[in-house]
């Protein structure tokens, strides 16, 4: 009997107790956030702060179309990085017909390959990591032959445009923001929003109300295609030219991001402005760690425990069991 | 079922038949090559097929572990980044000492991984890409952010020479540890419940397995393989690499599909890993005789995970059929009951 109770209970319980343990860790974090901001020269100055909103704004605009691929259930891309790359190399590529026709282009080509992506795993229930590992290889590859492997130069002048800087913000802090409005709306307030948290919360339940998985799939994948080419188009532009050298560690970078923001990464939990805060604290901390004279190796060591940590964290606060 | 059908059927099953395709398919390639290259095959080839294999056969080993059992290891890559830069750092004097350091530490923090995976009940999958990230970070603070040079020559000429034409130490080590992980699977009973972790988590705890324990030790072994797999890889290349970049994780996961393992975990046998290792290593040395440009292996590796992860989608068959249906209930059938929402067959 009283092995039954536990059976039943014990996890519970203890859940509770660590979701009190987390929040008064995540409190204690925040204080040593602050006490460190406080007492870090040069942390808390207009020119700072800007520095670490235009560091987060590219990272950020794409983590907020991976939060549609996240919370409908089909977990992270791991085709982002090559996805961004595309996009800048459309984007230079297509400059020759104006800026906005341009960026057209490369959403679209961002959004359709996504896509593509997205109704397989929908229609299917293809595996989402190992499907876009694939596309990512492919994508790279057909991009590196297209380009010939050289640095894709822009064909027009409206590149520059993506890195003025309105107010003396740069124009990607603005994006990023009234992206993250944007999709927060359409999340919370639009019935495709909620078709998506719903698929991913109970994908049975979903398909047994008649939803159509694939086409809503399809569709939050190319919402995530479209951020990953309008991220990439800016990076483009930031470095007025494209190559492979741009992926770097980007994907993982994004996919943090999405992670630090508290979205739960098996779905169905989750927002836009969640992972607007997620870019953000990582480049904040990224940003301070930097002031305090710490090299990128400690910052990338920072940056994963803390994604670690707030994964646990998200899911024993989701009171879900993996097993 | 006579005999002869009964034997045919355990021969058609997706985990013995794919990988026997698949292997017979890259090795007929393999074969062909100086037919179209005008390349004389040598022992060297077979050789270097085995050097890339004593790398990636180890990290498909790891994955493919963690995939049987139902889990998907990312930090393989940092813990092949980790191994490589703490063998280089230890194995200045000796190189024996540098490669049980790296597979110790891996080992180790694959184990702590796996505890916190087992004790809260997490997903692997989201952990594994935050360690992912903390290993690379770890291993650039290891290495002073920079590339490190190996000056142990000795060791780096031990390992890469040339045994019995086909082989060097390097590879019949990850072919010996191959081979230990397929006798402790084959002989105990680890092999069976890994199978009914990945099948049923619920229902192997229920039948006793302790899956707590279990998931600790398969963590620790998948940290140690590719620990180990980087620190021979650092001695063969007599440098360390901070960032290997998602390559190796591609050519482990195609390694994995191929050797029969589904994706859903519970199902794959260790040969079926291994003969899917070999194809990925042979189809490499393919490219690599052939000269194919990169960009042109990329295209190969990204369509042949695509096309087995379709294969292997669980719904696939079920929507061809529904497919199949609907066009003969639309021929047979009148129109009101044709309406597959009405028809509950679907949930």
């Amino acid at each position: 009997m009283r092995v039954a109770i536990e059976q039943r209970f014990g996890p519970l319980a203890e859940w509770r107790s660590l979701r009190g343990l987390l929040t008064g860790a995540a409190a204690l974090a925040l204080v040593v956030l602050v006490v460190f901001g406080l007492t870090t020269e040069r942390f808390l100055t207009v020119e700072n702060i800007k520095a670490i909103l235009s560091s987060a704004s590219i990272v950020g605009i794409m983590a907020l179309g991976l939060t549609f691929i996240t919370l409908i259930g089909s977990l992270v891309s791991l085709a982002i990085a090559p996805t961004a790359v595309m996009g800048a190399m459309v984007f230079l590529v297509e400059l020759h017909f104006g800026l906005v026709p341009a960026l057209a282009i490369s959403i679209a080509a961002g959004a359709l390959v996504t896509a593509a992506q997205g109704l397989i795993v929908g229609a299917w229930g293809a595996n989402p990591v190992i499907l876009t590992i694939g596309a990512g290889f492919l994508v790279s590859g057909v991009t590196a032959k297209a380009s010939g492997g050289v640095i894709v130069q822009p064909t027009g002048g409206g590149w520059s445009t993506l890195n003025s800087t309105p107010l003396g913000v740069p124009l990607g802090v603005y994006v990023m923001v009234a992206l993250a409005l944007v999709y927060q709306y359409v999340l919370k307030r639009t019935v495709l929003g909620r078709r998506v948290t719903l698929i991913g919360e109970n994908r049975q339940a979903a398909r047994a109300a008649g939803m159509r998985i694939a086409l809503i799939t399809a569709i939050a994948f190319a919402l995530a295609g479209a951020s990953f080419a309008l991220g990439g188009a800016f990076l483009g532009a930031f470095n007025k030219g494209a190559s492979a050298q741009l992926e770097g560690t980007l994907t993982f970078d994004v996919i943090a991001a999405v992670l630090v923001g508290g979205t739960l990464v098996s779905g169905g939990r989750g927002s836009a402005l969640r992972t607007l805060a997620g870019a953000i604290v990582i480049a904040t901390i990224s940003d301070l760690l930097l002031l305090r004279g710490l090299d990128t190796g400690a910052q990338i060591l920072f940056k994963g425990v803390l994604v670690v940590l707030v994964v646990i964290a998200t899911f024993v606060t989701s009171g879900r069991d993996a097993a | 079922m006579s005999a002869a059908r009964r034997r045919a059927a355990r021969w058609l099953r997706p985990e013995v038949l794919t990988p026997v395709v698949s292997f017979t398919v890259v090795l007929a390639a393999f074969l062909l090559t100086p037919a179209y290259h005008g390349h004389e095959l040598s022992d060297f080839d077979v050789y270097n097929t085995l050097q890339g294999f004593a790398s990636l056969g180890l990290i498909a080993l790891a994955l493919g572990l963690t995939i049987i059992a139902g889990e998907f290891d990312v930090s393989v890559l940092g813990m092949q980044a980790l191994g490589g830069v703490l063998a280089v750092k230890a194995g200045a004097s000796s190189g024996l000492l540098g490669v049980v350091v790296a597979t110790a530490a891996c080992a180790f923090l694959g184990a702590v991984q796996g505890g916190v995976i087992a004790r809260l009940r997490v997903q692997s999958m989201p952990v594994t890409i935050g360690s992912y990230i903390a290993l690379l970070g770890l291993t650039n603070v290891v290495a002073g952010n920079e590339t490190l040079t190996f000056t142990n020559t000795d060791a780096s000429i031990w390992i890469n020479q040339t045994v019995a034409d086909f082989f060097s130490p390097r590879s019949l080590i990850a072919l010996g540890a191959f081979a230990l992980v397929m006798l402790v699977c084959g002989v105990t009973r680890i092999g069976p419940e890994l199978r009914a972790l990945g099948g049923d988590r619920r229902a192997a705890r229920a039948a006793g397995v302790a899956v707590d324990r279990r998931l600790v030790a398969l963590f620790a072994v998948s940290g140690a393989l590719p620990g180990l797999a980087g620190a021979m890889l650092a001695y063969s290349n007599a440098s360390a690499q901070l960032n290997p970049g998602l390559g190796p994780l591609v050519l482990a996961a195609a390694a994995a599909v191929l050797g029969g393992l589904s994706l859903r975990g519970g199902r794959g046998l260790l040969w079926g890993l291994l003969l899917g290792a070999l194809a990925v290593s042979l189809l490499e040395q393919v490219f690599a005789i052939t000269a194919l440009p990169t960009s042109s292996a990329q295209i190969v590796f990204g369509s042949l995970l695509l096309v087995v992860v379709v294969v292997d989608a669980p719904d696939l068959r079920s929507s061809l059929a529904r497919l199949g249906a609907r066009r003969t209930s639309m021929r047979q059938v009148p129109p009101e009951r044709s309406n597959p929402r009405r028809n509950g067959a679907e949930i």
